[in-house]
């Protein structure tokens, strides 16, 4: 899926600011410590959020212990359902529902098996999940792991995003419009929706 | 610009070597005692917080400001990046309810000095005469004690200090903007080529973002990050329109202070300074009259906090009216793919608008109206439009991978005052042991009909420029009312001059004492009513 090839966020990080390198580099830094999640936890949460983010191959970015820093240190979005716990416990009780869901270790359930669990629990829309709202479930999952996914610079390399952007800024906005160091899409009629499916 | 700054040299004390923060001025801030007694103490130093600590400063008055947050340094504290940026939003605990909740935090709430104006996109368009008197001519909402006639004069000086930039207005009041509109990036691009198609009037603009040099304030440099706030400081906010000049003439910002109840005598009736906790720390500020100015839910919430014998409901609270008619706009964003690149992320995402659909249309079956801009969401707010589309794993992936090529546009849909979209107190606590706000949001029909017919345009548009496929996400935008002004204290919290009916020394100077919202963007209309407020205490009112 290597659309914008030899286009690399991290060739440019000489003209970023040196507060904004540091927090960028520190992504690909050594990883804080789990602190927030048990072992048990933990294993439930990578094997979910790797099903979310598609990261099916030897290839992943970590995004687990992101998410457990944020957990560790109650840094919300700044706000909760009032049918949800606080996004700590909501965290704990859905993993253990995914256990329940799964024969008691949704970790070690194979990909497919795992997907099939995890879809149960889209296709509930806001429906009632183990006594939660199973869209705000859903919404919990998906906001902490596209947070950390699409924050690291691996990940920007596979959308075309150049990341950081001062103080240099751009000169060339515009409609297929670049700069020297942007890289353009070689399948740009590659739309993900298949024709035949609209 | 002379007249400016004569009136606000906020611009011309800012450094002009390439770093952004007047260190010198805030070491040598005046700085009060608790036990001084200074004339006005205002909570909350955003929108409206900082233009009545500069115009009042101005006037020779002694006033503090507190604020909850930082005292920010945009060189050292702001990233350009989107998740680095989480420290900018409010994000202590709150509870969201009722059958539509609205989403805090990076939505609509700030912290620190300059606000919610930290992170909004830096659109500053005006209210429409029509806004203030929608009862009388709409049947819905709710009349203002005030009229357009009475803030047009402080939108004018507003602009002008922002300033705001964009081409000649005509919708609403037609007006004119002080500076020439910045040029447009793809998503821009779009958005003209698909209005101009349709038939539809987009306009450049109107944003306080600097287009050329003002002051010491340099000319934007198009890096997109507008929401992550502006480390060029060429995006207006309090921190850099307004402090720099409250501080030269006296007045001092006490942050990282979290005020936890005003101050009131039950023998004067009348408000003696606020609660505070700094560090640690219980203070007590005191002041002879207090401005409460942290934004709809916060405002609210320290009234709610602050009971006494005489308001055993909370302050203000005589007649139930505190949190109350609380407003978000509906904010559905509609994004289209095209095989072209877009690149929307490349230029500030405040680019072009379109406020024709903002009035009554007759022929519909909706009252009010939307108005429709420009948003370029970042990677990870994109991934939420994604993944509101059910998208998950290799799919997500997929779409993602797409990025460059979608352009997204927003619509801002007046949604109406409605008495139980309010602010409460939740059974929880937050870490200083005080209830936290739980605000309550349902929409009504007519709410649900704007967002659809907003939609259908957006797609309408977006077809227009030649998009083979549209998608939709559903959102919130801005927060006002809350503690609205009135023509009298059974009908709201604060009076025309923002002075609340039931404490005689207490004012609220925010965006919760807004009756309406209108389609526009609130930071310029705050603003513009806290300076009015302040002509006010001023005795001095334009006009």
């Amino acid at each position: 899926m290597d659309r914008f090839p030899g286009f690399n966020v991290l060739d440019q990080v000489g003209h970023w600011d040196p507060v904004t390198a540091g927090v960028v580099l520190s992504r690909i830094g050594r990883l804080p410590d789990i602190r927030f999640f048990t072992p048990a936890e933990e294993a439930v949460a990578t094997a979910l959020c790797d099903r979310l983010l598609g990261q099916d191959g030897d290839q992943k970015i970590p995004v687990v212990p992101q998410i457990d820093a944020r957990l560790a240190e109650q840094q919300t979005d700044g706000w909760r359902y009032a049918d949800m716990p606080e996004d700590g416990q909501a965290w704990r009780d859905s993993l253990r529902f995914l256990d329940e869901d799964s024969q008691g270790d949704f970790a070690q359930a194979s990909v497919a098996d795992q997907r099939a669990v995890i879809q149960a629990v889209q296709d509930l829309g806001a429906k009632d999940w183990h006594g939660l709202n199973a869209a705000h479930v859903w919404s919990l999952w998906t906001r902490y792991a596209c947070t950390a996914f699409y924050a690291h610079p691996a990940v920007w390399n596979e959308i075309g995003f150049p990341g950081p952007a001062y103080p240099r800024g751009y000169k060339h906005p515009g409609v297929d419009a670049r700069e020297p160091f942007e890289v353009a899409d070689t399948s740009p009629s590659d739309d993900p929706v298949a024709r035949k499916e609209r | 610009m002379t007249s400016v700054r004569e009136r606000n040299e906020s611009a011309w004390l800012l450094p002009n070597d390439g770093s952004r923060t007047n260190h010198r001025l805030r070491d040598d801030m005046r700085r009060f005692a608790d036990s001084d007694t200074v004339d006005l103490v205002v909570v909350g130093c955003g929108a409206g917080g900082s233009t009545l600590i500069q115009r009042l400063a101005r006037q020779g008055w002694r006033v503090l400001g507190l604020d909850a947050g930082p005292f920010w340094d945009p060189d050292a504290d702001w990233v350009s990046d989107e998740a680095g940026s989480h420290h900018l939003y409010w994000t202590e605990p709150r509870v969201i309810s009722g059958s539509d909740p609205v989403p805090m935090g990076s939505n609509n709430s700030g912290r620190g000095v300059g606000g919610s104006m930290v992170h909004y996109a830096g659109y500053t368009p005006r209210f429409h005469p029509s806004d203030f008197a929608t009862w009388t001519t709409d049947g819905v909402g709710a009349d203002w004690p005030i009229s357009y006639e009475d803030l047009r004069p402080y939108y004018e000086d507003i602009e002008q200090e922002l300033p705001v930039a964009g081409e000649d207005w005509p919708w609403g009041d037609p007006h004119t903007y002080p500076q020439r509109p910045h040029p447009v990036g793809g998503n821009g691009e779009i958005f003209l080529r698909g209005a101009y198609k349709s038939g539809i009037t987009a306009k450049v603009g109107p944003v306080a973002i600097s287009n050329g040099r003002f002051g010491n304030r340099p000319h934007c440099i198009y890096r997109g990050f507008c929401l992550q706030g502006c480390k060029v400081n060429a995006k207006a906010s309090p921190l850099i329109t307004h402090i720099p000049d409250a501080l030269a003439h006296g007045a001092e910002i006490r942050a990282n202070a979290m005020v936890t109840g005003i101050g009131f005598d039950e023998h004067t009736g009348r408000a003696t300074g606020v609660h505070y906790i700094r560090r640690g720390v219980p203070r007590f500020q005191r002041a002879a009259a207090v401005a409460v100015a942290g934004y709809s839910i916060e405002t609210p919430r320290l009234l709610l906090n602050s009971a006494s014998r005489r308001f055993p409901d909370g302050m203000c609270n005589d007649f139930d009216q505190v949190g109350r008619y609380l407003m978000v706009q509906g904010a559905p964003q509609t994004a289209g793919r095209f095989d072209a690149e877009v690149r929307m992320y490349k230029s500030p995402p405040p680019e072009v608008s379109s406020e024709q659909f903002y009035e009554t249309d007759p022929a519909k079956p909706y009252k009010r109206g939307f108005s429709l801009q420009t948003v370029s969401p970042l990677p990870i707010t994109w991934a939420e439009h994604v993944a509101a589309q059910g998208h998950w794993g290799a799919k997500l992936r997929q779409y993602m991978s797409d990025y460059v090529h979608w352009s997204c546009l927003g619509a801002l849909c007046e949604f109406l005052a409605q008495p139980e979209n309010r602010v409460t107190l939740a059974e929880e606590k937050d870490r200083y042991g005080l209830p936290v706000a739980n605000f309550a949001y349902s929409q009504c029909d007519n709410d649900k009909q704007l967002t659809r017919a907003a939609q259908h345009v957006m797609e309408q548009i977006l077809h227009g420029a030649g998009a083979d496929e549209v998608i939709t996400i559903d959102r919130y935008a801005h927060l006002v009312g809350g503690a609205r002004m009135a023509a009298d204290e059974r009908h709201g919290v604060v009076d025309r001059n923002c002075r609340s009916f039931a404490v005689p020394n207490l004012y609220i100077t925010d965006g919760s004492v807004l009756p309406t919202q209108g389609s526009a963007n609130p930071a310029l209309t705050i603003m513009a009513v806290a300076a009015r407020a302040a002509a006010h205490l001023e005795g001095n009112t334009h006009g």
